[in-house]
């Protein structure tokens, strides 16, 4: 308990096996044939990262002329903790259960969710994993929740199918899945998907979410969504903020 | 003499929508606080996404920040509150909430930057523009986020400053001519049949699409959306129909299995210019097969800002976009905000045409 208290929470660095040694590791893998000149060429690249005494630990040789390193080294760099803030959603998060008898009690009705993996994206990992019956990593989907219709269109949804599904089963919810984001394509596809909604006249009659390793809660902001989900996120995260929100923006 | 000297008699709420991402949107924002401040402008500023935020979420590119002056109102949710440099005091806290709390509504007490950001949905918007109003904003600005227009609907602002610039495309061709066309919606025609266009003010309500006969008969079709319904839309469809209001979106979905040989006789009308999602090149196509749309209203764009620089590290030469953007669209002043644009010289160019 003493070290923790010797923590200084402004400058904070990496700790290897001594308070503030600042000691990392990182692996990557250089373009260059296996050689002498290729670890001074990785130290060299370390040192401009930041990083003091670099030091090759491991390096192996790829094959067609690529070679791989593991490296320690010193950060330099201190990051103050006490001036960091996360936007988070500010629900508690129920489970499964939680969120169906949360449903019975204050919506008394079933929730309709659609859901897809919008524009040219076709990974529908994303939204899989959140929506099927079988949910991912032990946490079933929403789509096994009593109380709750999720509809999962698939991959490569165009905004205006989605949009006309949404509207023909009276959608409660929907939710867009964006995980492959080249060029930011991610970004004019999902505020055309806002837009249509507004140009049909439903966006305020709809929780809209979305989700993906680039969503944050500060860009669905941006974009005009109620809510943005990042990695590490499960049916029952989703399932809480739409099922709350609907009944604190009195969408019952 | 400044662009918001003229602006402010004519206009109350104004929206600044951008072409694209990173289309100088805030840029222009601070130009027009600036004006604000030199005219002694009391303003009311929000956002439909967020704005004065250091760096970009998406490209990581550093981003304009926002100065406001003592007395200005803006709209700001809490987690926002507790990050702004400037001394705020809040004078009201809304419903509307957002992914960074609820909105409030707060008068600079002492100046500096802040972060600005509004209500998630257009509904939401109108109120809350009302409501600074109430609390005595001489002149409302709305930025908009990325590339969301529908801020401009002639509800919510009754005027458009649009913000284009080279992020749209490496060819200024293209640039040019997207603009164009979001101009050239924004100044289609209203409705010539004004028995139609009572009965249409008086069918609103209902939401649904109608078919308006040569002798004003109408008839509402049993259709939740246009979207995805054009082959049903199409068979309906006989010589006599004269107009075809649809109350939603307007997008190829809606129009594509119609057959072109009816456009002849056919006038498609939306409520407003921000319904239409058409494209520049299907659009024109189609106009050339006779395809027509009037709006029940229509939006007043009130100038036009450019920025020559993408975050992508291309750049235009400063002259020869803003050049070829004036000979392109004749009416409405334009500016280079970046280059501190000359509002006389702006407006000249419409007297020389």
């Amino acid at each position: 308990m003493t070290d923790i208290a010797k923590i200084d929470l402004t400058k904070v660095k990496p700790y290897g096996d001594t308070m503030n040694d600042g000691m990392m590791q990182l692996s990557f893998t250089l373009p260059i044939p296996y050689s002498d000149e290729a670890s001074e060429a990785a130290k060299v690249l370390a040192r401009k990262m930041g990083l003091d005494e670099p030091a090759v630990v491991c390096s192996k040789d790829l094959g067609i002329g690529y070679t791989y390193f593991i490296m320690y080294g010193k950060c330099q760099h201190t990051v103050d903790f006490t001036t960091i803030k996360v936007n988070k959603i500010e629900v508690e998060i129920m489970d499964k259960y939680e969120v169906e008898k949360y449903i019975k009690e204050n919506i008394q009705r079933d929730v309709v969710i659609v859901g897809a993996c919008t524009g040219t994206d076709a990974h529908t990992v994303g939204i899989d994993a959140i929506m099927n019956m079988k949910g991912f990593h032990g946490h079933y989907g929403l789509e096994r929740y009593k109380g709750i219709e999720a509809f999962n269109m698939g991959s490569q949804v165009p905004n205006e199918v989605l949009v006309a599904k949404a509207i023909e089963m009276n959608a409660d919810a929907i939710l867009v899945s964006q995980v492959v984001t080249q060029k930011d394509v991610h970004i004019p596809n999902m505020t055309q998907l806002v837009e249509l909604l507004e140009a049909e006249g439903v966006r305020d009659k709809m929780v809209i979410v979305c989700g993906g390793p680039r969503i944050s809660h500060e860009l669905a902001q941006e974009l005009g969504y109620d809510a943005g989900f990042g990695s590490d996120t499960y049916a029952e995260d989703v399932g809480t903020f739409i099922v709350t929100e609907m009944v604190k923006r009195k969408l019952v | 003499m400044g662009l918001l000297n003229q602006l402010k008699n004519q206009f109350k709420t104004l929206s600044i929508v951008g072409m694209a991402k990173n289309a100088g949107k805030t840029t222009a924002l601070n130009y027009l606080i600036e004006e604000a401040m030199d005219e002694g402008l009391r303003l009311g500023i929000t956002s439909t996404g967020r704005d004065g935020e250091l760096i970009d979420l998406v490209t990581g590119t550093d981003k304009p920040k926002i100065f406001i002056e003592i007395d200005t109102l803006v709209s700001i949710p809490v987690k926002l509150y507790e990050m702004a440099d400037a001394g705020l005091e809040i004078l009201r806290m809304t419903e509307y909430s957002t992914p960074l709390g609820r909105i409030l509504i707060c008068r600079a007490a002492e100046s500096g930057y802040v972060q600005i950001a509004g209500p998630l949905n257009v509904r939401d918007h109108k109120k809350l523009c009302q409501e600074m109003m109430g609390l005595g904003a001489d002149m409302i600005l709305i930025d908009g986020a990325v590339d969301r227009k529908s801020v401009a609907a002639p509800g919510v602002s009754d005027g458009v400053i649009i913000a284009t610039g080279a992020v749209i495309s490496r060819s200024l061709k293209k640039v040019v001519e997207e603009t164009l066309h979001v101009v050239s919606l924004y100044g289609l025609p209203g409705i010539d049949d004004s028995a139609v266009y009572k009965a249409i003010l008086e069918n609103q309500y209902k939401d649904q699409i109608m078919l308006i006969k040569k002798d004003h008969q109408f008839q509402f079709l049993d259709l939740k959306t246009g979207l995805n319904a054009s082959k049903f839309i199409d068979e309906l469809i006989d010589e006599d129909v004269a107009f075809v209001y649809i109350p939603g979106a307007l997008t190829l979905s809606v129009v594509a299995d119609i057959h072109p040989g009816k456009f002849k006789h056919l006038k498609f009308i939306v409520k407003d210019p921000t319904k239409i999602f058409i494209e520049a090149n299907p659009w024109q196509q189609m106009a050339k097969k006779g395809f027509c749309v009037q709006v029940m209203e229509q939006i007043t764009v009130a100038a036009i800002t450019v920025n020559p620089y993408a975050p992508a590290g291309y750049s235009f030469e400063h002259e020869a976009l803003l050049g070829a953007m004036r000979v392109a669209i004749k009416e409405i002043p334009i500016i280079d905000v970046k280059f501190g644009g000359d509002f006389d010289e702006a407006c000249q160019h419409k007297s020389e045409k």
